[in-house]
């Protein structure tokens, strides 16, 4: 059963977002950067499994990301169209790969962990940069729409409205996943374990599967995120695969507010805005004061870094999270009257 | 003082068992059998390998080696995880809880490991309600009250109970204490050690147990053993062990 | 034979030439590490830091030398500034914070810098020119020196690790850091100086590499990544370590970009990597359990 403190709240935000395109400010230009900010959104909530329900530090959620643009890519520039099967094959490619990542990197904790996760990412990222049959550096380029029910044209995803709308629905899918596990006996033992890793193996928990598990999981909810970028944005670069988007995605949780998995979609959308309006507009004010323009190509950069140090050193728990403090102080446990149990 | 009445069928049998770090040899060929209902404790100087033969017991560590058999099964080198499952459980000399969550999923969370792992990927959403029994264990070490509190605002003295809680919601047949009572006043160590004797003689468990105060030692043991650089030195009753002049020796002389 | 002299051998020198340099970089984070539990990503930044100031102080006093003496003590000055504002607060709490923490470091430093001097590529032009006949290659003056300098340098650090006291209460520190609380000394002050020891070794890194390759605000990027191999092998916290690691892993770069286009050498130096984190996280010979 669902016993999240936002309940209700959720869903308004949900039926909000629904009728979004609906108003006149929402040019196909902000429904694309709705799309984008929702589908980090995916992304950033799937970290947060990672790293506030189980406390792992992953640097390397690139690589799932670019795995399942990349995947959906391929499959499109070799005329495959129907949207469900590129997203299967991301999940295929996204899981092997994570369960080879999770296997090894589970092996050790704390900042091994983390380094273990970027360097696997880093040997996809110089893979897929250097490597000519998936287009090198400039990546696969001019994808055409990818498709919801075969031979029906209409429903091809081609244009911002239908785009956002499938990460719309990918996004409550997620949520709704994610919900079911964190209130699951799965999601308890994952608290148990970022809590006091070693009382918990010594209370017959088998972590080392649970952590594999959350790695897997998180990675495929990030990788099924990055299946859809190429419907909207129609290429998949090398750039996707950097290890500083791994970096990103981890400040989008902790300025939304790490483990609480709203947080971070939040957050997410509060980055994507900011880089893009941000790097629109700095340019052009740099050059009316007469400064040089490609300077402020960088500035959202600039930003993120300082409110994350900030974030780090003030605000730890993000602005979901300082949210949190304010109104609820009581822990999320049942009463202890009998019957009360959920599970 | 009244012991409860063990029936002499070893549940734990320690071999031989040799343990290194590197240069130290921190257990050196120590035998153990521990009868099935007693209470047994394990004394000795700072540093002479209580809780090394903990964590071999638990499977922490591995044995260079020699045998640790449980209920007549060989359990070396498991992994603790195992090792729990199979009925032994431990609690810590330093206070290891789940701090953020509160008491009551602190124990829950400890109960519910029993729930079967293989293959039943239902297990991993309902487990089976274990209300009753969480709140019975705190009601037993008075945390009932705390219930709803983040397990690090408890005192120091309620942390230690709730670590035993920890332990005893995996039911186990074994309970390993490492210092169960270091830290707490006098009044405090009273009341705790009458409280484990008298859980375990509810439930019929074996205890193990690592003190220091001597007190508790002879109030609840049937039998002691004395550790010392890693060599068991004496064993016996606790009046016997506490007239032993190599005990006494160990204790005045050895480091500490 | 004459492989081996026109091809070969200036490259095994390269490697060499490199990987004293990389030594420096990797030096300074591995004591970081070992000191303050630490991992500073933003050291790559300190290390980019290290060449836009020599260029300022260049373009002022005309003179390479003048900069390598006083670029690395601004980036000192700017190191022991951010660990006393940002970094002190976290000691206390978990060492992932200080890892997201210097995330956030090094995008702020790379972007002040790109805004102050712009994204474009810059050249410190060397300050030796020329080449000069070695073991039968003609092989560049400055690169030379640079070998040279970076092992004076490296021998003078051992130097004050090895023969003063207070070089060796850190070494013992970087070792064990909860024995300092026991030997008086002001904990809070030996971490600050040791922050920026680490920030100007990382810019005189910086500096000596800058006539050899180019400076750009994302130079650092590319560093540190290295420079985490490096210390991962050698081991966190060992010093020995880190230096030896990195001359291997200069060496290694060298030869193996002879035989193997980048993308394969780079692929091969994180197979090591990540060989030697499952494998032996501590690397060569750094302590048992760190971390683990």
């Amino acid at each position: 059963m669902s016993s999240t403190r936002f309940g209700w709240r959720v869903w308004v935000v949900f039926a909000a977002l629904a009728v979004l395109p609906a108003f006149p400010f929402m040019t196909g230009y902000r429904l694309n950067l709705a799309f984008d900010a929702l589908l980090f959104g995916i992304v950033a909530m799937g970290l947060d499994l990672l790293m506030g329900y189980t406390g792992l530090v992953s640097f390397g959620h690139a690589a799932f990301l670019g795995l399942g643009a990349y995947s959906t890519a391929i499959l499109l520039e070799r005329g495959v169209r129907s949207l469900w099967l590129c997203l299967l094959v991301a999940i295929v490619v996204v899981g092997l790969y994570a369960l080879v990542v999770g296997y090894f990197a589970t092996t050790r904790r704390g900042i091994y962990f983390a380094l273990l996760t970027l360097i696997f990412a880093e040997v996809v990222y110089t893979f897929f940069r250097y490597t000519m049959t998936f287009g090198g550096s400039d990546g696969i380029q001019g994808l055409e729409a990818a498709w919801v029910l075969p031979a029906v044209p209409a429903s091809a995803i081609d244009s911002p409205l239908k785009n956002y709308y499938t990460v719309l629905v990918l996004l409550l899918l997620a949520y709704v996943a994610c919900r079911v596990l964190t209130d699951s006996h799965f999601g308890r033992v994952l608290i148990a374990i970022r809590e006091n890793e070693d009382r918990a193996r010594f209370l017959g928990y088998n972590v080392r599967r649970y952590k594999m598990g959350v790695c897997v999981i998180s990675a495929l909810l990030t990788g099924v995120a990055g299946a859809l970028y190429p419907v909207r944005l129609a290429n998949a670069t090398p750039d996707l695969l950097l290890w500083t988007v791994s970096g990103e995605a981890i400040v989008m949780v902790m300025i939304g507010g790490i483990g609480t998995l709203v947080g971070p979609v939040i957050g997410g959308a509060f980055f994507i805005v900011l880089q893009e309006e941000v790097s629109t507009y700095a340019p052009k004010i740099y050059q009316a004061v007469g400064l040089s323009a490609d300077k402020g190509v960088g500035l959202h950069f600039l930003i993120i870094g300082v409110i994350l140090v900030l974030i780090v050193l003030f605000m730890p728990k993000g602005l979901l999270g300082a949210v949190r403090a304010v109104g609820l102080r009581r822990p999320r446990s049942m009463a202890p009257a009998p019957a009360g149990g959920s599970e | 003082m009244s012991h409860p009445a063990s029936d002499g069928r070893p549940i734990l049998r320690v071999e031989q068992v040799s343990k290194s770090f590197g240069a130290l040899a921190a257990l050196t060929r120590v035998d153990l059998e521990v009868r099935q209902g007693e209470v047994f404790s394990l004394i000795g100087p700072n540093g002479a390998g209580k809780s090394t033969l903990f964590n071999v017991i638990t499977g922490l560590y591995p044995p260079e080696a020699g045998r640790v058999l449980f209920l007549g099964d060989e359990i070396t080198g498991l992994a603790p995880e195992a090792v729990n499952r199979r009925g032994i459980a431990k609690t810590f000399q330093i206070t290891n809880i789940f701090p953020e969550i509160s008491v009551f999923d602190n124990v829950r969370v400890a109960a519910q490991s029993r729930a079967p792992e293989e293959g039943r990927l239902g297990a991993l959403w309902r487990v089976a309600d274990v209300g009753a029994e969480v709140t019975a264990l705190l009601t037993a070490f008075n945390l009932a009250g705390r219930a709803d509190e983040r397990a690090h605002n408890l005192s120091h003295g309620e942390q230690r109970y709730l670590e035993i809680c920890l332990a005893l919601a995996t039911r186990p047949r074994l309970l390993l204490l490492d210092e169960p009572t270091a830290g707490m006043t006098p009044g405090e160590t009273r009341a705790a050690t009458e409280l484990i004797r008298r859980v375990a003689a509810e439930r019929g468990l074996t205890v193990l147990l690592i003190e220091h105060d001597m007190s508790v030692v002879m109030g609840i043991s049937n039998r002691v053993a004395v550790l010392h650089f890693g060599e068991k030195i004496a064993e016996g009753t606790p009046e016997a062990i506490r007239s032993d002049p190599r005990v006494i020796e160990a204790y005045l002389g050895g480091a500490d | 034979m004459d492989y081996v002299v026109a091809v070969l051998l200036p490259q095994m020198l390269h490697g060499l030439v490199f990987g004293a340099a990389l030594g420096l970089l990797a030096l300074g984070l591995t004591v970081i590490f070992g000191l303050l539990g630490v991992m500073n990503i933003a050291h790559g930044e300190l290390f980019m830091l290290g060449a836009y100031f020599g260029i300022v102080v260049i373009a002022l006093t005309q003179s390479f030398w003048v900069a390598l003496v006083v670029a690395p003590v601004g980036v000192a000055l700017v190191g022991a500034l951010l660990e006393v504002f940002t970094l002190r607060p976290l000691y206390k709490r978990e060492p992932l914070y200080g890892l997201i923490l210097t995330f956030g470091l090094a995008l702020t430093l790379r972007e002040i810098v790109r805004e102050v001097w712009g994204g474009d590529m810059r050249r410190i032009l060397e300050p030796i020119a020329g080449s000069v006949p070695l073991l039968g290659m003609i092989y560049p003056k400055y690169r030379l020196f640079l070998l040279g300098a970076s092992l004076l340098l490296l021998f003078g650090i051992w130097l004050f690790f090895t023969r003063t006291r207070a070089g060796i209460i850190v070494r013992a520190a970087v070792q064990d850091a909860e024995m300092l609380d026991g030997l008086g000394v002001d904990v809070p002050r030996v971490f600050t100086l040791t922050f920026a020891g680490s920030a100007a070794l990382a810019a005189l890194a910086g500096l000596l590499l800058a006539p050899i390759f180019t400076v750009v605000p994302t130079m650092g990027v590319e560093m540190i990544l290295l420079a985490f191999i490096v210390v991962i092998l050698g081991g966190m916290g060992s010093l020995g370590g880190s230096v030896l690691a990195a001359l291997i892993i200069g060496e290694a770069q060298s030869l193996f970009s002879l035989w193997m286009n980048p993308q394969r050498v780079a692929i091969a130096l994180f197979t090591i990597m990540i060989l030697v984190l499952i494998v032996r996280p501590r690397g060569l010979f750094g302590r048992e359990g760190v971390l683990e």
